[in-house]
C-alpha cells in the first residue's frame, strides 16, 4: 500500500466509510465522534435556553428520555450489548429535541424519541444499518401524529411570557403573512422556530467546528447551502422586490440546523464525495420546493428523509473507479 | 382422491395461524392496508371477503369435475365477481354508511389473493365439505389479522375501539396511525411479532 | 366432448348466465332500497340545514338538482342545494342550506369528504360549519386565518387545514352564485 493510495482526507481524524483502503486508527470511535456532536450542539442549546428558558431543558429531557429508554429496552430484547454509551442515541434525542416546537407537551418528544430509535434505528438492525436519519424519523412520526401541536399554528402562544413565541416563525410569517423577520434576528436568533434552529450563529459555529475536526463531511452542507443559495438567488431575480432575499433564505428557519447537524448524519448518507454533493444539493433542491410550492413553511425534515431513501441508488453510481483503472468484467 | 392430504380439520385449524392469510401468506394487502383504520370497516371488510370466500370455494368445488385446466382461472375470476358484487350490493342496502366509508374496496375484493388462491389450491381439487372448513379457515385468520391490525390503529389512533371510548378523553390522537403510514407500521410491527411468537413455539417444540 | 368452441366453453357460457341472472334478480331486489338510502341520507339533513324545515322535495331549477325545503304545513321554507368540488385529499360533497329568497345561508353539511384526519376532516365539527349560518349569500365568503371572526363574509380557517378550508368555501361559493343565477332567471 503506498501513500498515493491513501485519500487525502483520510490524513485527519476522520471516520469515512470510503472505498478501500482503509485504515484503522484506535481514536475514531463512535463515541469520540458523538461527543463531537454534542460539543457542536452546544451554541445552539445555549441559544434554545436563552431565547425559550425552561421550554428548552424541558424538551431536551422529553426526547432525551424517549430515546434512551427505547435504546435500553430495544438493545435489551434484542439481547445485544447495551449501546447506551456510544452517545449515539443521546445525539439522536438532543438533535429531536432541538428541531420540535417549545410548547410541545411531554409526551410528543418522548413518543418522537421512542419514534426516533424504535421506528428509526432499531427495526433496521440498530445504529450503522438505519436508512433514515432517525432523529428525522421520529419529528415525521409525531408531525403526522399530533399535527395540530407539531404543525405551524402550533409554534405561537399568544399570551406566553417568552417574547419569541408569541409571533409567528419567521417561515410562517414570510409564507403566509408575507412579513419579513429581520436579518439580524435571524443571525441572532431571538425569534420562534424550533428550539436549535432560530440562531444562523450557533449552528455556524457548532458547524464549523463539526467540519473542522471532520466529524462531518464538508461537502454536504455545502451542497445543501449552494443549492438553496442558487435557487433563491433566481427567486430574488424573478422578484426583485421582494424584501425576503438570499441571506433570509440561507439563514431562516432549519436550513442551517439540517444542514450541519442533520443531514451530515454518517450513516444515512453516502460514503463517496460525490454522492455527498449530489446528496447536499438534493436536500437544497428539495427544500426550496417544499419552501415555496407545499402547504408547509419549512422542508428540511422532508427533504432529508426523501434524500435518504436514494442514498443507496447515490452509493451505487458514484463507486469511485480504483487506482489502476476499472476492476475488469469477469465474461 | 387420495387420502394423504390435511384433513378438513386441519385444513380449518391452519387458515387460523400457521397459514393465516395475512401474516403467513401475505396475501389480500390492500384491503389489510386499506381499511383497518377502524374496527368496524375492518369486520365489515372481514365479513364481505368471508361470504365471498366460502361462496366461491362451495361453487369451484361443486363445478370441479367440469373445470378445463386452461379456462379455470377465467370460471373462478366469474364466480368470485359475481359474489363480490352481491356483496357490494347487500351493504349498500343494508348498511349503507358503511359501504360510503368502504368506497371502492368492497368491488376491490374480486381482484383479493386470499380467494383465488383458495380456489385454485384447495376447493378446484377438493369435497364441498373439505373446500368448506378450508374458507372457514382461511376466513376466520383473515378477519383474526383484520381485527388485531384494526385494534391497535382504532385505538392508538382515536382512543376508541369498535366506536367506544376506551382510552380517557384526555388521550392524544395518534392520527398517523389512521392514515395509511399507521396501516403499514402497525402491518410491520404485528408481522414481526407473529414471526416472533412462531419461532418461540418452534423453539419450544424442540425442547419438548 | 366435442373438441369444438363449444365444447371448450360451455361451462363459462352457462356460468356467465346463470351469474348474470343472479346478479340482475339482486340488482332488481335492492336498487330500490339503495337509491331510497342515497335520498335518505340527504332528506335528513334538510331540517338541519333550514330553520322550520321538516321534509324536502326534489326539485330541478335551471338544470340542477335542488330541494325545496318543506314545513309542517307543507309550505316551502327554503332550499337545499347539493355542492361539491375538489378538497385537499378527493372530492367535497356538501349539502348547502339557502334561505326561500336565495339571499342568506342558513346552514351547512357535509355529505361526503376524505379529507386529511384531525387535520382537514374537522370541517365536518358543527362549530366549524354553524360559521355558515346566516352568512349573506350576496357576496362571496373569504376565509381568514387566527382571529376571530367579527364581520360578515368572513369564514375562520380550521386550524391547519388551509386548504380544506378554502376548498369548502370556494365550492359553497361557486353553488350558491350559480343558484342564485338560477333562481333569479
Amino acid at each position: 500500500m503506498t501513500e498515493e493510495n491513501k485519500i487525502p482526507e483520510a490524513a485527519g481524524p476522520v471516520i469515512h466509510v470510503s472505498p478501500g483502503p482503509h485504515i484503522h486508527s484506535a481514536a475514531l470511535t463512535t463515541r469520540r465522534m458523538m461527543l463531537d456532536v454534542l460539543l457542536a450542539l452546544l451554541p445552539a442549546v445555549l441559544v434554545a435556553f436563552w431565547v425559550f428558558g425552561g421550554y428548552a431543558l424541558a424538551q431536551i429531557v422529553y426526547a432525551l428520555a424517549g430515546c434512551l429508554g427505547a435504546e435500553a429496552l430495544f438493545t435489551a430484547m434484542r439481547k445485544k450489548p447495551f449501546s447506551l454509551m456510544d452517545g449515539s442515541a443521546a445525539v439522536t434525542g438532543v438533535i429531536l429535541a432541538l428541531s420540535m416546537p417549545a410548547t410541545a407537551p411531554w409526551y410528543v418528544g418522548v413518543i418522537a424519541g421512542f419514534a426516533a430509535i424504535g421506528l428509526g434505528k432499531v427495526i433496521f438492525g440498530g445504529l450503522g444499518n438505519n436508512i433514515f436519519n432517525p432523529a428525522m424519523v421520529g419529528r415525521a412520526f409525531v408531525m403526522i401524529a399530533f399535527a395540530t401541536l407539531m404543525g405551524a399554528s402550533a409554534y405561537v402562544d399568544p399570551d406566553s411570557s417568552i417574547q419569541a413565541l408569541t409571533r409567528a416563525t419567521p417561515m410562517t410569517a414570510i409564507k403566509m403573512m408575507h412579513e419579513t423577520t429581520p436579518l439580524s434576528a435571524l443571525l441572532i436568533g431571538n425569534t420562534n422556530g424550533s428550539l436549535g434552529e432560530t440562531s444562523a450563529i450557533a449552528c455556524i459555529l457548532g458547524g464549523v467546528y463539526l467540519l473542522w475536526r471532520r466529524t462531518a463531511s464538508w461537502e454536504i452542507p455545502a451542497g445543501v447551502l449552494l443549492a438553496v443559495a442558487v435557487i433563491s438567488g433566481a427567486i430574488s431575480v424573478l422578484h426583485p422586490d421582494s424584501s425576503w432575499g438570499v441571506l433570509h433564505s440561507l439563514t431562516g428557519g432549519a436550513l442551517l440546523f439540517g444542514a450541519f447537524f442533520i443531514a451530515t448524519d454518517p450513516v444515512s448518507s453516502p460514503v463517496t464525495p460525490k454522492g455527498k454533493w449530489i446528496f447536499g444539493v438534493g436536500i437544497g433542491i428539495f427544500i426550496m420546493i417544499l419552501r415555496t410550492l407545499s402547504g408547509y413553511p419549512e422542508g428540511v425534515m422532508f427533504a432529508v428523509l426523501l434524500m435518504n431513501a436514494v442514498v443507496p441508488l447515490i452509493n451505487r453510481w458514484t463507486i469511485p473507479t480504483p487506482v489502476g483503472g476499472p476492476v475488469p468484467v469477469r465474461k | 382422491m387420495t387420502n394423504d392430504g390435511p384433513t378438513p380439520l386441519e385444513r380449518f385449524i391452519r387458515g387460523i395461524l400457521p397459514e393465516n392469510p395475512v401474516y403467513r401468506q401475505l396475501l389480500g394487502m390492500c384491503p389489510t392496508l386499506a381499511v383497518t383504520n377502524s374496527m368496524r370497516a375492518a369486520m365489515t371488510m372481514a365479513g364481505a371477503v368471508a361470504f365471498v370466500l366460502i361462496c366461491a370455494n362451495i361453487v369451484t368445488s361443486l363445478i370441479r369435475g367440469l373445470l378445463k385446466p386452461h379456462l379455470r382461472i377465467l370460471v373462478f375470476t366469474l364466480t368470485i365477481a359475481t359474489f363480490v358484487t352481491i356483496a357490494d350490493r347487500l351493504i349498500a342496502a343494508f348498511m349503507y354508511d358503511m359501504s360510503k366509508q368502504l368506497g371502492p374496496y368492497i368491488p376491490l375484493i374480486i381482484v383479493n389473493c386470499i380467494i383465488i388462491c383458495r380456489c385454485e389450491v384447495c376447493a378446484s381439487k377438493q369435497s364441498v365439505f373439505t373446500a368448506t372448513s378450508d374458507a372457514l379457515g382461511q376466513a376466520l385468520g383473515n378477519m383474526l389479522a383484520l381485527a388485531s391490525i384494526a385494534t391497535v390503529r382504532e385505538i392508538l389512533g382515536t382512543g376508541m375501539w369498535f366506536g367506544w371510548r376506551v382510552l380517557p378523553a384526555a388521550w392524544p390522537d395518534w392520527v398517523v396511525m389512521v392514515l395509511p403510514p399507521g396501516a403499514f407500521l402497525t402491518l410491520g410491527l404485528l408481522l414481526g411479532c407473529a414471526n416472533w411468537i412462531s419461532v418461540k413455539w418452534a423453539q419450544h417444540g424442540r425442547k419438548a | 366432448m366435442k373438441n369444438n368452441y363449444i365444447g371448450q366453453a360451455w361451462l363459462v357460457l352457462v356460468l356467465a348466465i346463470v351469474f348474470g341472472s343472479a346478479l340482475a334478480g339482486v340488482q332488481t331486489t335492492l336498487q330500490g332500497r339503495i337509491n331510497e338510502n342515497k335520498l335518505k341520507d340527504t332528506m335528513t339533513q334538510i331540517p338541519n340545514l333550514v330553520p322550520d324545515a321538516e321534509t324536502g322535495v326534489q326539485d330541478v331549477i335551471g338544470g340542477v338538482t335542488v330541494f325545496k325545503a318543506m314545513d309542517k304545513g307543507n309550505q316551502q321554507v327554503g332550499w337545499v342545494i347539493q355542492a361539491s368540488g375538489q378538497g385537499f385529499a378527493d372530492v367535497i360533497e356538501l349539502l348547502v342550506g339557502m334561505s326561500l329568497d336565495g339571499a342568506t345561508i342558513t346552514g351547512l353539511y357535509v355529505l361526503d369528504q376524505k379529507e386529511t384526519p384531525g387535520l382537514g376532516n374537522k370541517i365536518v365539527d358543527d362549530d366549524w360549519r354553524d360559521q355558515f349560518n346566516g352568512q349573506p349569500a350576496g357576496a362571496p365568503l373569504t376565509v381568514v386565518k387566527n382571529k376571530v371572526t367579527e364581520k360578515n363574509d368572513e369564514i375562520q380557517a380550521v386550524t391547519g387545514a388551509t386548504i380544506s378550508s378554502d376548498s369548502v368555501v370556494a365550492i359553497v361559493n361557486k353553488a350558491v352564485g350559480q343558484f342564485r343565477a338560477a333562481l333569479n332567471k
